[in-house]
């Protein structure tokens, strides 16, 4: 199995993943395209994190390797990888005081010029990544009086700020309403047609994800995954297996979700 | 934070230091005229060769040692900060002022000659920074997704409190003689301090290393996590500032004991006024840190003269209620 082709473009070669003794993944071979919006979904500890920093190149897989424009990923520079992919991760750490503004403009680091200081352009990013998520009003805020949910659109577009055409996001809708989860994904879809992009989000919610996501990797934590179109992949049927619990697909209108098949309240 | 504020900052600083060396010079138990104080500098024909001789020979090392030494400090303080992402980090957390006085003590009591209590108070300094690397070598040298800062800060931590100990017990055990010297040392004292070339360099030293990882330090505050996507090294760099801090605090407390708060307290007043933008904290820190350690040194030689206070004191007694002030203070903007 080989992925080695002169393709623009990030892809897995026979990768595994290993938590400790227990082995998430292995054999996984997959390229992901720009235009596609992968949602990487699996219950938990089923290895979606360890998937992202490991494809950041923040993490040694346990087997096999990471192609990046036909280049394995070990051989790039930290500061050309950083243009090439963001990653957005999990945990956060506000120890000191800082503004909304100068957090997001940190994302500039892999542009900064001799001295180390942003350029007008580089604000100018800074403003328009804040734009995107409906932040501006917040740009003067301190992250340390920030609730949860506008804690994490911050970092959404701090991770769109480092304007790489690869964004890698963990959890990005975890602490989010509902409507700011909409609006998220909505904002990520216009970023990605807006040029040669793909992003890759681990998601809990596969009624979100059936409706952005173009592409689904489903982990089941037992070393196995399947990887498609969205539709082919969060079915009910593997979807059920995977989170151990039975799921039933409801349409209407138009519309479907995935449901808990619960025992019905008398 | 943009370079021309920050270097209004630095410039605003620098003209503050130049006040308060001037005033270094020109205050104490022989009055002079600041114009005299600067010309005495410069031994030349019809000056007073009193007022050269005090000058040159025990105001000034005191000055330029004092400033070394808050520079260095402060600079430490500030680092450390950063790399344990703990904002009560100050340069003695890790161990090395424990180490320095451990050693240094051993010397005093023997009766060592001053060169000899630096000496070995410069290698206590390094055998506990070293102890520390490598009790602490995964957290330091792996850049592994795990936030590292944690465990160094408590391996640093435990270390400091050994060394307490074992200063305890030679405290107990020094005949009563050089108590008075030790407690001196032991609170930080610029008094009789010999020449500050070592401190200077020690601090040009870990300018020109520290200095142009500022921007890279801005982001490790986010996590190893963001700054490993952000193509920082974050193993290496964070070797680089364990080391820099360390050899920064050994040299400021070889030179002059161990000299408190200044490298808590000055980057965090720093930080409440202008920000937290290492690029240009960590200059002002340096300015900062200088000018308060000599500000510091002229209240504890001109309060109770011709008695003199240990320098220490001063930055305690002034250190403890402006940090206890920001700690109980509510959060800030």
């Amino acid at each position: 199995m080989s992925a080695r082709s002169a393709d623009a473009g990030y892809a897995s070669v026979d990768l595994a993943l290993a938590a400790g003794a227990r082995t998430l993944l292995s054999g996984f071979t997959q390229a992901f395209r720009p235009g596609e919006m992968w949602c990487v979904a699996g219950p938990n500890g089923a290895g979606k994190t360890t998937l992202l920093a490991t494809l950041a190149g923040l993490q040694a897989p346990a087997g096999g390797h990471v192609v990046v424009d036909g280049r394995p990923l070990g051989t790039w520079p930290g500061g050309q990888l950083a243009q090439r992919r963001a990653l957005m991760p999990q945990q956060l750490h506000d120890a000191f005081s800082a503004t909304v503004f100068d957090t997001v403009l940190l994302s500039r680091f892999p542009y900064l010029g001799g001295w180390g200081w942003e350029r007008p352009g580089d604000r100018d990013a800074a403003r328009a990544a804040l734009a995107t998520f409906g932040l501006s009003d917040l740009a003067g805020r301190d992250v340390l009086s920030l609730s949860g949910g506008e804690r994490q659109r911050v970092a959404l577009a701090a991770a769109l700020c480092q304007d790489a055409p690869l964004l890698l996001l963990d959890e990005p809708l975890a602490h989010l309403d509902l409507h700011y989860q909409i609006d998220c994904l909505t904002a990520l879809t216009a970023w990605l047609d807006a040029g040669a992009r793909t992003v890759l989000f681990s998601c809990h919610d596969l009624n979100l994800a059936r409706r952005f996501a173009t592409h689904a990797l489903l982990l089941d934590g037992r070393g196995r995954a399947w990887a498609g179109p969205v539709a082919d992949v969060l079915t009910p049927e593997r979807a059920s297996d995977a989170f151990g619990y039975p799921l039933v697909l409801i349409r209407e209108g138009g519309r479907d979700a995935l449901l808990p098949a619960w025992p019905e309240r008398r | 934070m943009s370079a021309a504020r920050a270097a209004a900052i630095w410039a605003a600083l620098a003209a503050a230091v130049a006040a308060l060396f001037v005033a270094s010079l020109t205050l104490g138990s022989v009055p002079m005229s600041p114009l005299d104080a600067l010309a005495s500098l410069v031994p030349h024909a019809g000056a007073d060769a009193l007022l050269g001789d005090i000058v040159r020979t025990l105001r000034l090392p005191r000055a330029l040692a004092g400033f070394a030494c808050g520079a260095l400090l402060a600079l430490a303080g500030a680092l450390l900060q950063v790399l344990l992402r703990n904002p009560l980090a100050e340069p003695y957390v890790l161990g090395v002022s424990g180490g320095a006085a451990g050693f240094a003590l051993v010397a005093m009591i023997a009766g060592s000659a001053w060169w000899f209590v630096d000496a070995s108070a410069f290698a206590g300094a390094l055998v506990s920074m070293l102890l520390v690397l490598g009790l602490a070598r995964r957290e330091l040298w792996r850049g592994e997704l795990r936030d590292a800062s944690p465990r160094l800060l408590l391996t640093g931590v435990v270390i400091a409190a050994g060394w307490g100990a074992l200063v305890t017990l030679l405290l107990s055990l020094a005949p009563d003689a050089r108590l008075r010297g030790i407690i001196f040392w032991l609170t930080g004292d610029l008094n009789g301090v010999a020449p500050p070339w070592f401190a200077w360099g020690a601090l040009a030293f870990a300018a020109l290393v520290a200095l142009p990882a500022a921007p890279q330090l801005n982001v490790l505050l986010r996590g190893d996590a963001t700054a490993l996507a952000l193509g920082v090294p974050v193993a290496r760099l964070r070797v680089r500032i364990y080391l820099v801090a360390s050899l920064a605090a050994a040299a400021a407390v070889t030179t002059a004991g161990t000299i408190g708060f200044v490298g808590l307290v000055v980057p965090h007043a720093l930080r409440l006024a202008f920000g937290n933008d290492q690029r240009m904290l960590l200059p002002a820190a340096m300015l900062a840190g200088g000018g308060g350690v000599m500000a510091a040194d002229l209240l504890a030689r001109t309060v109770i003269a011709p008695a003199q206070l240990p320098v220490g004191v001063m930055t305690a007694l002034v250190g403890v209620p402006v940090f206890l002030w920001m700690l109980l203070r509510k959060p800030m903007r």
